[in-house]
């Protein structure tokens, strides 16, 4: 069982400076007299990838929930480093408008940005850069009921970016996929992170998979079941491009499976 | 696509000859039971200038009732205080029968063109309301959460999500309640009109010209078919992204 040095905690981190782009300070959420959140402080540095890991119903969804500001905080703080920070939102559902077609369904942001229906070639043009980044790009006039779910997801990827988000706030986002199609759109979700063409620098994901949370994250942030307490902030140094089966990759997977059975 | 229209056309048609067959053989007396071919000589263009005055009615009131009642209610999901105050006094309204209220409104509006078409208004202004506000709060919690990530407003919500979305709802009422203008224009000639099929089929039925009364019902009945195929076009063409359901 001790054969797993954690490859992990021990050693320093050089790569990431303390840069908080978010910082969470004792946070509270209730639904009614039900603690979702207790207490949970945790800081978002600035170009991380973060998982939030934890049993289904543990209250990491609503921690995202929070951040967004879906959720109302019942004490504590969510800081945010400017007040002009944008998130981007991305559901487990793709949850496109059906009467709208790709290209449409991506153009929302903006327009509602805008206040109008008036789109101008501009953000046409970007929504149709935002489709070609997600491998839409011929789609753009598909309907949604024409897509698969993995391409409806896709879509709603792409909508996400169009607001330009600095932070992306991913809740399962493919968790209703098959698993091939979900390896395939994490590694797309990855190389998105990492191009330079969005302003996109961190990402919080939520997932109840182990080895998708190591192979995606910088950091894994274990979470009890309800309310939501903080097991362990793990930072994951295997470089990237990762697969699963990397052999680093498997250490911390255990290493976190260990913990979590431990904290039951 | 074309069996479609074919069978039961040919069924339509085998039955006319039936009951031709039947009136011919059994002598039955033209008062009691006419030959279709009796009553296909009476439609004239009487009939049609009467078709036409009840169509009209029955549009008009069509119209004003679903207008009057997306508006209410748009009004009624964005003030809930309006829904929970009206909404029952609405539903008192709307199980008054429409013929028990027709005499009242001759008296207020007299023998022309208002007391139908409000008789109408009345009559296809509540399933339109009901549907309507079922429709536009029947966007999932989680569209609408989306639309708040989004930072849209109260407005953009309804344009760009309750609005559309609630459609299909939408043309679900608008196809029953334009059968009932129909009837409510005719209810409401029964009870004082000068002119229109439900003149006509009063004084028809008064004169025991059976085959005239049957060429006015088959123009009442064609009157309905005509208002629902309009809609359901309309239908095909607006709700073309929503599948099943909604009939």
């Amino acid at each position: 069982m001790n054969a797993v040095t954690p490859v992990t905690s021990s050693q320093p981190i050089p790569l990431l400076q303390p840069d908080p782009l978010i910082t969470i300070e004792k946070l509270q959420v209730r639904f009614g007299d039900v603690a979702a959140i207790d207490g949970l402080s945790l800081i978002v540095r600035r170009g991380e990838f973060i998982s939030l890991l934890g049993p289904s119903g543990c209250g990491k969804s609503t921690l995202l929930r929070a951040i967004a500001g879906l959720v109302p905080s019942a004490g504590g703080d969510i800081i945010l480093r400017d007040a002009g920070l944008r998130t981007g939102f991305m559901f487990q559902k793709p949850l496109l408008l059906p009467w709208r077609t790709a290209l449409g369904n991506v153009v929302l942001p903006v327009e509602i940005q805008n206040g109008g229906s008036v789109v101008d070639s501009t953000d046409d043009y970007r929504a149709r850069r935002m489709l070609d980044m997600v491998q839409l790009g011929d789609f753009a006039d598909a309907y949604p009921q024409q897509l698969s779910g993995g391409m409806q997801q896709r879509v709603a990827l792409a909508r996400a970016l169009m607001g330009d988000p600095d932070v992306l706030l991913l809740d399962e986002p493919f968790g209703a996929l098959d698993e091939l199609t979900r390896d395939v759109l994490n590694e797309e979700l990855v190389r998105i992170w990492q191009s330079r063409e969005t302003h996109l620098k961190t990402v919080i994901m939520v997932t109840h998979s182990i080895p998708e949370a190591v192979t995606l994250s910088d950091r894994v942030i274990v979470l009890t079941a309800r309310p939501a307490r903080l097991i362990e902030d793990v930072p994951i140094r295997c470089p990237r491009p990762r697969t699963p089966e990397d052999p680093d990759a498997i250490s911390v997977m255990k290493h976190i499976r260990m913990m979590v059975r431990a904290s039951r | 696509m074309k069996s479609h229209v074919q069978s039961p056309l040919l069924f339509g048609v085998l039955l006319l000859a039936a009951w031709q067959a039947f009136v011919m053989a059994a002598h039955v007396p033209e008062y009691l039971l006419p030959a279709p071919s009796v009553i296909f000589a009476n439609i004239d263009r009487a009939l049609f200038v009467q078709l036409g005055v009840t169509f009209a009615e029955a549009l008009a009131g069509f119209l004003i009732a679903s207008v009057l009642a997306f508006v209410s209610a748009i009004l009624f999901v964005r003030f809930r205080a309006l829904e929970e105050g009206l909404f029952p006094i609405a539903i008192a309204v709307k199980t008054t029968p429409i013929v028990a209220v027709a005499p009242l409104l001759v008296i207020w509006l007299g023998t022309g063109w208002w007391s139908k078409i409000v008789a109408v208004v009345l009559i296809s202004f509540f399933p339109v309301l009901v549907n309507a506000v079922k429709g536009l709060k029947a966007a999932d919690a989680e569209y609408r959460e989306l639309f708040q990530t989004l930072g849209a407003s109260r407005a953009q919500e309804f344009r760009k999500l309750r609005i559309p979305y609630c459609l299909p709802y939408l043309f679900s009422a608008l196809k029953i309640s334009s059968s009932l203008a129909v009837v409510g224009a005719i209810v409401g000639e029964f009870v004082g009109a000068t002119q229109g099929l439900g003149y006509l089929i009063i004084v028809s039925s008064a004169h025991l010209e059976t085959a005239t009364l049957f060429a006015a019902i088959a123009a009442a009945a064609l009157a309905g078919i005509a208002m629902f195929y309009v809609i359901g076009w309309l239908e095909k063409r607006l709700v073309f992204w929503h599948q099943g359901e909604g009939e």
